[in-house]
């Protein structure tokens, strides 16, 4: 139920907990991820182990760009052409060649675990099969677990016999905490110097605003991928009559006297919540997906791979 | 305007109680559920469209609790019971007496005058206030109550249903006796509660006096009178009487009478019947008023049944239709069984043969003291001729110069040519005789008892005797008739024929039946305890019978059929019913111009005021009607979320 009612007055019922353990990933959805693994094999026909290149510059041999010289700087990177025609020192980029790291940040915060923890489940299961895909592409994987802070995290692995690795970190989750983006994001960048792919798997329900914590991932150059997992009976809740209504993270009341008629407002500024963090996401070229908990995973995880940035 | 459930203080306590609690039931928030969200600031903008209208919020808040004010007080003043002051707390009492005589038959107006009294009185019962109190009553030969005093409309009105005309006139005085005798003790001292007696009718009631005197109606008591009725055209039969000639009761002769009672002159067709088949027809033209006898002079044909009709002609109008048809009944030609007791006498004997009905058996005295028991018991009349029985007969008797222990009158001294000096005429054994010349050698002085009627007397005594003896009546006669020149005169025969007829109840007069809305004393057979009376309509109801006459107030015309009952209630008759006629035959009741006006005693009716339709006196009734308007109102709004 949504509307989960105190059974008491000053008597909060406890937070909703995900209890997904054992279940989750069960031999059919392995099935599934084998299934989404050959299709991304197929996606990757023809092109070589670890192509993937990062903008990390380095001693690739495809020039990326120019900075000005710093003293300490290798000679051999002189643009000595440069100097000739500008008289101006500057040091030649390439782009560095190496396989990519893919992050898995999940939000596990309370709102994620609202209405029996269905979104909570629902993004364990994706981030397990992409996991499953970068694994079985010999990507660097790595799983993190975030509220207003990092909760916890998986060590980067790589190759598929480590899925059963990220399966026991993904079943230990519990939905708990309360949603800070920006910080959870700027303790993630401290602690992750390797820039890479963020798989981001929130409700991006942050009462500081969701673009605080996408905006640190970009400005730190690391590549956002939004997940943003989305359950209609969230836009649907049922209740009538006078009512306070609290926010289930913060503990935020309300007065409230809902009626049809707010009901039907509610929904309308539910869908521009949806809306606004869309165009934000393809304003800053942010890759977006819409999860909603009804869409089987698995067909979700195929339009991951059509929306491209997870793939390349 | 006043309070009749509650009084002002508490009624104002009531209400203030109430107001109170609704009050402070609203100034109390109720405790709101709570219900959790996975993101609160999503409601922000909700709410924030919501405070932008909570000014209109506070007015719907204050737009329901006004609701429930107005509920509340208007159940407050529901439950005060308020009414004008001018109707009072009391109410009224209303006697109404509805006319149900013939006149009220008449079809003038409506379907007729009582259907349309009927709606007057209806239209009152709309009209009493909720503390009003009225009884209706029939108002025909006797006044019948038709419900207790009351004040529910629908009992009321089953009362008035149960109204049903009459063919008997009004007995007027009766009811309005009655009328004060029910509003005795209701009086009150303010004029608008006085009790009312409210007399629909046509007016033609007479004047109100009866054997105790005039009617006088209270001062206390407010007296109406609601018209009913237009028009007086009306020609109608008056009198309709039939007789058998005394001296041949094969043929009979009719009489009737009819009466023109309205302004114009009408052209109506006569219309005679005998046994049902039509003996004569004829046009007649009355003039405004007339009274038009006819005679119908030795008829025969007819065994049993006469009946008089008239009929309007083309281009006449009669309203009334209940005195347009008349019924009598002939005498039976039952063969009554004469014994005579005589050692001979053949005066006797020659007149008793002049009517070929009776069955004489001749019986000298000595046979008769020897064996005539038997023959007595079957015996219509016992006539004794100068021998008198030791012990009287179990039968009517005419004695003819009784004497002895055995005489049912003791014989005083002689007289000597003694003469009817003194003749009671009404007596119906000397109808028709001559006797005040008749002349006697001798006879005997009678000496009647207590009970018994002399019918003529010498200036010495009594000499012709008439009485009643173990249930059986006699006529004792003090001197024979060979010692006077009576046989010599038609008085003989009709003296005999008469008080034969006086004993078996086959009287030669005019016989028009019985009259509607008078008592009926039928006779009926010596040890009936009941009779069963069945009407024109085929009803038979019981009837008790009281001196070996049946009892029973008629009051519709037509043919009567009367069974006389043992006490246990068996058919005591072995014979056929008695068969009787009644009639209106009342010029009075037939004329039915309505009055305008009416006085009792010199005080004439007011004209019924107070009672308007539509519109009950009860206010609380009108509130609990608002009070459930302003519940579906709430209740709409409700619904419709525009008080919440």
């Amino acid at each position: 139920m949504l509307d989960a009612v105190r059974g008491a007055l000053g008597k909060r019922p406890s937070a909703p907990k995900s209890t997904s353990k054992g279940d989750l990933f069960d031999d059919e959805f392995q099935r599934k991820l084998a299934t989404l693994a050959l299709v991304s094999k197929r996606v990757f026909a023809g092109r070589m182990r670890a192509e993937r290149r990062t903008k990390k510059s380095g001693s690739g041999v495809e020039f990326a760009d120019h900075r000005d010289y710093q003293s300490g700087d290798d000679f051999r990177t002189l643009d000595w052409n440069i100097y000739q025609r500008f008289d101006r020192l500057l040091v030649r980029l390439y782009e560095e060649e190496e396989d990519l790291a893919i992050y898995f940040v999940i939000d596990t915060s309370r709102s994620m675990g609202f209405a029996a923890g269905r979104k909570l489940k629902y993004a364990k299961r994706v981030c397990a099969a992409l996991s499953y895909v970068g694994l079985a592409n010999l990507d660097r994987v790595s799983l993190v677990s975030t509220t207003d802070r990092v909760m916890d995290r998986m060590p980067t692995t790589r190759g598929k016999a480590r899925i059963f690795r990220v399966f026991r970190f993904l079943e230990q989750l519990e939905a708990e905490g309360r949603t800070n983006l920006e910080d959870a994001m700027k303790a993630f960048v401290a602690q992750n110097k390797r820039r890479g792919l963020i798989v981001l798997a929130s409700d991006l329900y942050d009462p500081h605003g969701f673009q605080r914590g996408i905006n640190v991932l970009r400005y730190n150059k690391y590549d956002p991928f939004v997940i943003h997992v989305t359950d209609a009976e969230d836009a649907k809740p049922k209740v009538l009559g006078d009512v306070i209504v609290y926010d289930c993270e913060t503990g935020d009341e309300r007065e409230v006297t809902v009626t049809a008629s707010v009901l039907d407002r509610f929904a309308r500024a539910y869908r521009d919540y949806l809306a606004e963090i869309e165009h934000y996401c393809s304003s800053k070229q942010v890759p977006y997906i819409q999860a909603d908990v009804s869409v089987p995973f698995d067909e979700l995880v195929l339009r991951v791979f059509r929306r491209g940035g997870f793939l390349r | 305007m006043i309070l009749a459930g509650l009084s002002v203080a508490q009624l104002v306590g009531i209400l203030g109680a109430a107001s109170a609690l609704v009050t402070v039931l609203y100034l109390l928030k109720l405790r709101r559920r709570t219900v959790a969200v996975p993101f609160s600031k999503l409601w922000e903008k909700v709410l924030r469209d919501k405070q932008a209208s909570s000014l209109l919020s506070r007015l719907k808040r204050i737009l329901s609790l006004l609701l429930q004010l107005a509920l509340i007080t208007l159940l407050g003043f529901a439950i005060g019971d308020p009414r004008a002051a001018a109707t009072l707390s009391k109410g009224r009492h209303l006697v109404v007496l509805v006319d149900a005589s013939a006149s009220m038959q008449a079809t003038d107006v409506g379907p007729s005058r009582l259907l349309a009294a009927k709606d007057e009185v209806k239209k009152i019962i709309r009209g009493l206030g909720g503390a009003d109190r009225m009884l209706v009553a029939q108002m025909d030969a006797a006044v019948t109550p038709l419900g207790p005093m009351s004040s529910d409309t629908s009992e009321l009105d089953r009362a008035v249903d149960a109204i049903k005309a009459t063919d008997a006139r009004a007995d007027f005085p009766r009811a309005l006796r009655f009328a004060m005798d029910t509003l005795r003790g209701l009086g009150a001292l303010d004029s608008l509660a006085k009790p009312e007696i409210v007399v629909v009718s046509d007016g033609r009631l007479g004047d109100a006096v009866d054997a105790s005197g005039s009617v006088h109606i209270d001062n206390d008591v407010t007296f109406t009178y609601l018209p009913v009725g237009t028009s007086a055209r009306n020609v109608g039969i008056t009198e309709f009487s039939v007789r058998r000639y005394p001296l041949d009761k094969s043929r009979y002769e009719v009489m009737l009478e009819v009466t023109n009672t309205g302004p114009e002159e009408q052209d109506v067709e006569l219309s005679l019947y005998g046994d049902a088949t039509l003996v004569d027809l004829t046009k007649l033209r009355l003039k405004p008023g007339e009274k038009l006898p006819r005679f119908y002079p030795n008829l025969s044909g007819a065994r049993r049944s006469l009946e008089a009709k008239i009929q309007p002609l083309e281009g006449t109008r009669d309203d009334l239709p209940a005195d347009n048809h008349a019924y009598a009944l002939l005498p039976s030609l039952r063969r009554a069984k004469v014994l005579v007791v005589t050692p001979g006498n053949t005066y006797l004997e020659a007149a008793l043969l002049l009517d070929e009905y009776l069955d004489v058996t001749l019986i000298s005295p000595k046979d008769y003291a020897d064996n005539a028991g038997p023959a007595v018991g079957s015996s219509d009349v016992v006539i004794f001729d100068g021998a008198t029985p030791l012990s009287p007969p179990r039968a009517n008797a005419i004695y003819i110069d009784p004497r002895g222990p055995g005489s049912p009158v003791q014989s005083g001294g002689e007289l000597k040519t003694p003469g009817f000096d003194k003749i009671d005429r009404k007596h119906p054994i000397v109808r028709w005789t001559a006797l005040g010349d008749v002349n006697i050698a001798r006879g005997h002085k009678l000496v009647p008892e207590p009970g018994d009627k002399v019918v003529g007397a010498s200036e010495q005594g009594p000499i012709l005797i008439v009485g009643q003896r173990s249930g059986f009546k006699f006529v004792a006669m003090g001197f024979d008739v060979r010692d006077s020149d009576l046989p010599l005169r038609v008085a003989w025969p009709l003296l005999l024929l008469n008080s034969i007829n006086y004993f078996t109840d086959e009287d030669a007069q005019y016989i028009s039946g019985y009259l509607t809305g008078e008592v009926w004393r039928v006779p009926v057979s010596p040890g009936a305890g009941q009779a069963v009376l069945k009407s024109p309509d085929g009803v038979e109801l019981a009837i008790p019978v009281h001196e070996g006459r049946a009892v029973y107030l008629g009051q519709h015309a037509g043919f009567y059929e009367l069974t006389a009952m043992d006490s246990r209630g068996r058919n005591h008759d072995t014979g056929q019913p008695v068969v009787f006629a009644a009639n209106l035959l009342d010029a009075e009741e037939s004329a039915i111009e309505p009055a305008k006006e009416l006085v009792v005693g010199g005080r004439k009716a007011g004209t019924l005021a107070g009672f308007s339709i539509g519109m009950r006196r009860e206010v609380w009734i009108y509130l609990l009607l608002a009070a459930l308007v302003v519940t579906a109102i709430e209740w709409a709004t409700y619904h419709r979320r525009i008080t919440v």
